[in-house]
């Protein structure tokens, strides 16, 4: 298990972290989005031991991280970087044995990450010659081929198209089925909201919500959407608290003051007629990214 | 896994790519080719037309071809006399090339003919020739018997008294002592170059951040400083093998006059000076990102070298044994060109080199300290180039202090 302890960080005048905490637990991918300048990169950093914070700590299984466990990270770092005349083999090779692996054993290992990854002929080749995905894609196989005991991802996903982010994800997930927690940056919500298993908003330095997708979600004003085909304007009229957010065909988005009134929609709107659907409106996480972006507040 | 075997993989690598690159395999090609070829054509081509010259010598001249060859003999220049019974015989070999010089005429009246020129020493050998035969023949018409004049002359000589004598054998021993010097010098400064150069290599891939976390930023700088040594060891290896093996199948030098011991002056400098510079080359390249800034953080290290090699050849080579000389080679980065020179010059104990040993190991181990202090403020610093005062890790200087001088 992963936890940051109230992690502070300025440089000069800006506040890059504020006492941000968080927790990774094993087997769970933690999903960690925020404006750009947030302080994602640097939060990286810190538990990389790339950065020292001014104040905070970084614990691993309830002791503080060491250099030595530290090494048993996979890192992706923001800025992406290989040799670009090694081959590619060679080159995870390479990390393999920085990470203690004997020759032999980090050959083995370099070779069976090229499958997976979508890379099984392209072992021999220099990197330069790669394309941008498939670099992206080596860069992942450096961060795995030593079997770490932890992954960091910064921003893994940028620049892939639809199907290396799918190859991407399908490995991400098995690793942190394997029991290990995963820490992965993204602007793609939609890719955080299918795959991250809790999510984390920064702002400024500090941690605005943290939750599952759907405990998130669930902060947002309670909604249904409703199919009643015989339904009248106003049929939901005679009931307390509820009131409509809008009206698409025979579809009605209701907004509810308490959860209580839910069943009370429901009996209205099957005494009408046929219910073709009864569905809890969950806004999307980009909606509450926006939100928590333009200030509003999210309660707790 | 312990720092000797981490700095033993990043070293490996370091080494195994740049002896497989193309760049080492032409330099190295190239340069056995240009060192080859100078030694061959010194053996075959300069010498040979200065060892020995076949001259042909027409009718009555062949009464001088025995003096002329002694004194020729005298000049290092072998003759080999083709006597020849007329001249048309003796021009169509000059022709052909079977001889280099024909003498015809008389031998009061001389006349050479060659292909394109006279050899130099040839000419001077029949000049002479002519003159005496002239003085003769005048001496004899006066009733003087030629005979008892040369020896008279070849009686007397002047008596040269030599305040400070040379020792032939001591200027032989500073010549290779300046030339093990010489071949420090360079390397030092190619390789320490190719080192400032490599560590941005890191920096400039941004591969430098993924390293970090794994290794120390010294274990990197000293993985990449001992992998580049190793290609220049083999490098230099190459090369002078090369030569020494050329040199010595083709008589230029004999291997027993290099000596076993200018080889072990050599390699132990080389380690040494290589290590001090590397760390220096290394901390400065780690102060900018681009290969295209690499010039001007080197610069003031190459400026000490430079410096170095100057007093080498201005102050220790004249004079390997006076007290200047003495106290510049104790100078931890001048150590490794001055020390060679007195070394090889043989004007040095034991016990001095041994204390200028110890001073520029103390100086490594002072020098790793603030490089790898420079390199680790310096190597995640993408962008511009990193103050020394920042790479040092300094507090920053008050405003408005005029010495806020960058590097």
């Amino acid at each position: 298990m992963l936890e940051l302890d109230h992690l502070s960080k300025r440089y000069g005048d800006l506040h890059a972290l504020r006492e941000l905490s968080l927790t990774v637990r094993e087997g769970e991918i933690f999903g960690f989005v925020g404006a750009n300048g947030a302080g994602k990169t640097t939060t990286m950093r810190v538990v990389l031991g790339v950065l020292e914070a001014d104040a905070g700590s970084v614990l691993w299984n309830g002791a503080g991280i060491t250099f030595a466990m530290r090494r048993r990270i996979g890192y992706i770092p923001e800025d992406r970087g290989l040799y670009p005349k090694m081959t590619v083999l060679s080159q995870l090779e390479y990390f393999g044995r920085l990470h203690g692996l004997r020759r032999q054993d980090a050959r083995t290992a370099s070779k069976q990450w090229l499958e997976p990854l979508g890379l099984a002929d392209r072992g021999d080749s220099q990197l330069q010659a790669l394309s941008h995905g498939n670099q992206q894609r080596v860069q992942l196989a450096a961060a795995l081929v030593f079997s770490p005991d932890l992954l960091v991802l910064d921003e893994p996903f940028a620049g892939l198209d639809p199907i290396a982010v799918d190859a991407m994800s399908d490995v991400l997930r098995a690793e942190a089925d394997d029991g290990k927690p995963v820490v992965v940056s993204s602007h793609q919500l939609d890719i955080v909201e299918r795959l991250c298993d809790r999510v984390g908003i920064i702002n400024h330095g500090q941690m605005v919500a943290t939750g599952t997708v759907t405990e998130l979600t669930d902060r947002g004003p309670l909604r249904f959407w409703v199919d009643v085909p015989g339904a009248a304007p106003g049929w939901y009229g005679g009931l307390p608290g509820v009131s409509l957010v809008e009206q698409d065909g025979t579809r009605w988005l209701l907004e509810l003051a308490d959860a209580a009134g839910e069943q009370a929609v429901l009996r209205t709107a099957l005494a009408i007629g046929p219910v073709h659907e009864f569905r809890r409106d969950r806004p999307a996480l980009t909606q509450l990214f926006r939100d928590v972006m333009s200030g509003k507040a999210i309660d707790e | 896994m312990n720092s000797q075997a981490l700095i033993r993989v990043i070293a490996g690598r370091e080494f195994g790519t740049r002896i497989r690159a193309r760049v080492f395999i032409v330099t190295t090609v190239l340069m056995v080719i240009a060192i080859g070829g100078y030694i061959l054509l010194q053996a075959y081509v300069f010498n040979k037309s200065t060892t020995a010259l076949d001259v042909g010598f027409v009718a009555t001249t062949q009464a001088i071809s025995a003096p002329v060859r002694a004194e020729a003999a005298s000049l290092g220049v072998t003759i080999n006399v083709h006597p020849y019974a007329s001249f048309a015989a003796g021009k169509a070999d000059v022709e052909d090339k079977t001889i280099d010089a024909l003498v015809s005429g008389v031998p009061t009246a001389t006349i050479v003919t060659v292909n394109e020129s006279l050899d130099p020493t040839l000419q001077t050998v029949l000049n002479d020739s002519v003159r005496e035969e002239v003085l003769n023949q005048m001496l004899q018409q006066h009733g003087v018997d030629p005979t008892t004049i040369d020896n008279a002359i070849a009686a007397t000589s002047v008596h040269v008294h030599e305040l400070s004598p040379i020792d032939a054998a001591r200027v032989q021993q500073i010549v290779i002592g300046l030339l093990v010097a010489g071949v420090l010098y360079t390397s030092l400064v190619i390789y320490g170059q190719l080192v400032a150069a490599g560590v941005i290599e890191e920096k400039s891939n941004r591969i430098v951040e993924i390293l970090l976390a794994t290794v120390r930023p010294w274990q990197l700088m000293m993985g990449k400083i001992i992998g580049i040594g190793l290609v220049a060891v083999v490098q230099v290896v190459i090369i002078a093998g090369v030569a020494l093996v050329l040199a010595s199948a083709t008589k230029l030098v004999s291997i027993p006059t290099l000596g076993v011991d200018v080889v072990i002056n050599g390699v132990v400098w080389f380690v040494l000076g290589y290590l001090m510079y590397a760390l220096l080359f290394a901390a400065a390249g780690s102060m900018v990102s681009r290969q295209e800034d690499v010039s001007s953080v080197a610069m003031p290290v190459i400026f000490v070298l430079v410096a170095a090699w100057i007093i080498a050849l201005t102050v220790a080579a004249p004079d390997p044994g006076s007290t200047a000389t003495t106290v510049l080679s104790f100078v931890p980065l001048f150590s490794p060109v001055i020390m060679p020179i007195r070394i090889a010059a043989g004007v040095v104990p034991l016990w001095e080199v041994a204390i200028s040993v110890v001073l520029v190991i103390g100086t490594i181990y002072v020098l790793a300290a603030m490089a790898g202090r420079i390199y680790r403020n310096s190597v995640l610093h993408i962008g511009g180039r990193v103050k020394l005062r920042d790479a040092l890790g300094l507090p920053p200087i008050e405003q408005g202090d005029t010495n806020n001088a960058t590097t």
